[in-house]
């Protein structure tokens, strides 16, 4: 009982949270009470208000849910498919390669830097996933290992590129590795929205196969399930979607690795209900610390380490609270 | 349906793994309908053998027939109709709910998301293992004979025509053992066919009504002159002193004193 009303708030509070987010930001003239101003007597700075709320505001909130979702659901798929609590596409390789990407093209400007993120992303993940490969099979333990080696080689390539940089193009890079929603805009939107989507409703329609893979290879086998098939569709949709996530917000650390064990702590490890869980309180959540890093100070943190310094606290609390079966 | 009378038959079949080979030129038919009880010293092959049955090893050489198929031309799909197998033993990961975890024995039934048949499906199974009570526990919290209940109460989820088990009763207390063999028995009466490794040659005569013994890289049975649990027959498996003692027309081990 006290789930479904967790479960059902969760579907129910995205739309008043993304309203509300309409309201937050630091201009001095789209304030809320100049907006409701607008709204209720029409009167105010109606073109700039306007301008604030449309170009501004609402592409950056709905981003950030997009975001944070995608990069929740991917790491939950993830986690199911290697039968391992402490992956997500980032230990895959996909943040080194994506930093890797978007420092160069940062640096160079051959690609544009979400494009050549995105590959690059793409390409460390699918690195990682060919060196582990062995015998037409791809063993947990092999698969982390080469993740880890692939993200300290790129890593490594990304200081090189930062070594060889001016001051001007090594504080860009910084801080597009930080995470940035603050540029957002309609066209980063749109370029995110098709491959998220796109990943999202292939791990949406997969999910009970989750339950299958995570039981393991031969238990997947036997009931007539093939597991080599279904894992590589699996991680080709979680990676689509998380590289995505990352070309337009830059590194949000360890989201994806967090937010699935947040919805597993709240309604169990049934991927049936918590892969579209996870889409709607990972969008949630990073709209949440986005907001406050938006007010709490004059100057805008950076969502990566805005994340970090919340959501971090709030898993630990979550994680002494509940006891969700991993002392075994 | 055309009524079968070999679930397999194996003809020629060899495996090895890199320097060693594990099975040679197996030759062994095994009778639809029956209880059969594979035994056979610690390292054998016998977990080789039955891997091979359910199509999670592929023999280098020979042909391998499973209910009238060729077993290499059968999908995983096709086969799970057709063969459930229990591993020896299994981790899980995530804290799935028992009831979770036996509806993933109806993977083959369901495109993307189980229905309401399903669901009663497991529900069938549990109750029939004798498991329903535990159906909201967490898998990973039950005991190792509980866990091995629950897996075979996914086999029964998965209503193929042979199960293949590979030490059922290894993680049984005294009571739980009876009872899971017993329920074997009752299966095999309405009609499957069961082939489980077993340690214990005892469990195995009391309830079995066929033996194999793996020996020597083969697959045998005792013959036409001899019982399974012959003393003579079961030196030449054992390689032991050994003493046995009448039970209800076979006999049971006695473990040798030094």
């Amino acid at each position: 009982m006290k789930k479904r009303i967790i479960t059902l708030l969760i579907y129910l509070l995205p739309l008043p949270i993304i309203l509300a987010s309409l309201f937050i930001g630091p201009s001095q003239t789209a304030t809320p009470d100049a907006i409701i101003n607008l709204i209720f007597n029409n009167t105010g700075n109606t073109n700039l208000i306007q301008s604030v709320i449309f170009d501004v505001r609402l592409p950056r909130v709905l981003l950030t849910f997009l975001v944070g979702g995608s990069l929740a659901i991917s790491g939950c798929s993830i986690q199911a498919i290697f039968r391992n609590p402490l992956t997500d596409s980032y230990i895959l390789g996909l943040s080194s390669g994506a930093a890797f990407g978007a420092a160069l093209a940062l640096a160079y400007s051959f690609l544009p830097v979400q494009v050549s993120a995105f590959i690059f992303g793409l390409v460390a993940v699918g690195l990682s996933y060919f060196m582990a490969r062995k015998n037409k099979n791809v063993s947990i333990v092999s698969l982390i290992l080469s993740g880890i080696i692939v993200s300290g080689i790129f890593t490594a390539l990304l200081t090189l590129v930062q070594f060889y940089s001016d001051p001007f193009k090594l504080q860009s890079i910084v801080h597009w590795t930080m995470g940035n929603l603050h540029n957002a805009n309609w066209e980063k939107l749109q370029s995110a929205v098709i491959p998220i989507t796109f990943g999202v409703i292939v791990l949406f329609v997969y999910r009970w196969r989750l339950n299958v893979l995570a039981l393991g290879d031969d238990e997947a086998r036997t009931v007539g399930i093939n597991p080599e098939k279904d894992k590589l569709i699996i991680l080709i949709a979680a990676t689509l979607a998380a590289s995505s996530a990352v070309a337009v917000a830059g590194i949000i650390g360890l989201y994806g690795l967090i937010v699935p064990h947040m919805v597993r702590m709240i309604i169990g490890p049934d991927n049936r209900q918590s892969i579209p869980l996870n889409f709607f309180f990972g969008g949630m959540f990073l709209l949440v610390i986005d907001n406050f890093s938006r007010t709490l100070s004059g100057f805008e943190i950076p969502i990566g380490v805005f994340t970090m310094l919340l959501g971090a606290p709030f898993f630990i609390f979550l994680m002494k609270k509940t006891s969700i079966g991993w002392n075994s | 349906m055309e009524q079968l009378n070999h679930a397999i038959i194996a003809a020629n079949l060899s495996f090895g793994y890199k320097n060693s080979l594990i099975l040679d030129h197996v030759n062994v038919e095994i009778e639809a309908g029956k209880l059969t009880f594979i035994l056979g010293q610690n390292g054998s092959g016998k977990s080789t053998f039955l891997k091979i049955l359910a199509g999670l090893l592929n023999a280098q050489k020979g042909i391998l027939t499973v209910a009238g198929n060729n077993a290499t031309r059968l999908s995983f799909h096709e086969r799970s109709k057709l063969i459930g197998f229990l591993n020896q033993q299994h981790k899980a990961i995530f804290p799935f709910s028992v009831e979770d975890v036996v509806l993933t024995g109806r993977a083959g039934f369901i495109n993307y998301i189980p229905k309401e048949t399903d669901k009663v499906a497991s529900i069938q199974a549990m109750e029939r293992v004798g498991i329903l009570h535990l159906r909201n526990r967490n898998y990973t919290e039950l005991s190792g004979g509980e866990q091995q209940m629950v897996m075979i109460a996914r086999l029964l989820a998965q209503n193929p025509k042979i199960l293949l088990l590979d030490e059922p009763t290894t993680h049984l207390d005294f009571v739980n053992q009876s009872h899971l063999l017993n329920l074997l028995k009752q299966l095999v009466s309405e009609g499957l066919t069961i082939i489980a490794v077993m340690h214990d040659p005892n469990l195995a005569f009391m309830f079995g009504d066929d033996f194999l013994f793996l020996k020597d890289k083969k697959v045998i049975r005792s013959g036409e002159t001899m019982k399974a649990w012959d003393t003579e027959f079961l030196k030449t498996i054992y390689h032991q002193k050994l003493e046995t003692i009448p039970h209800n027309g076979r006999a049971l081990l006695v473990p040798y004193l030094n």
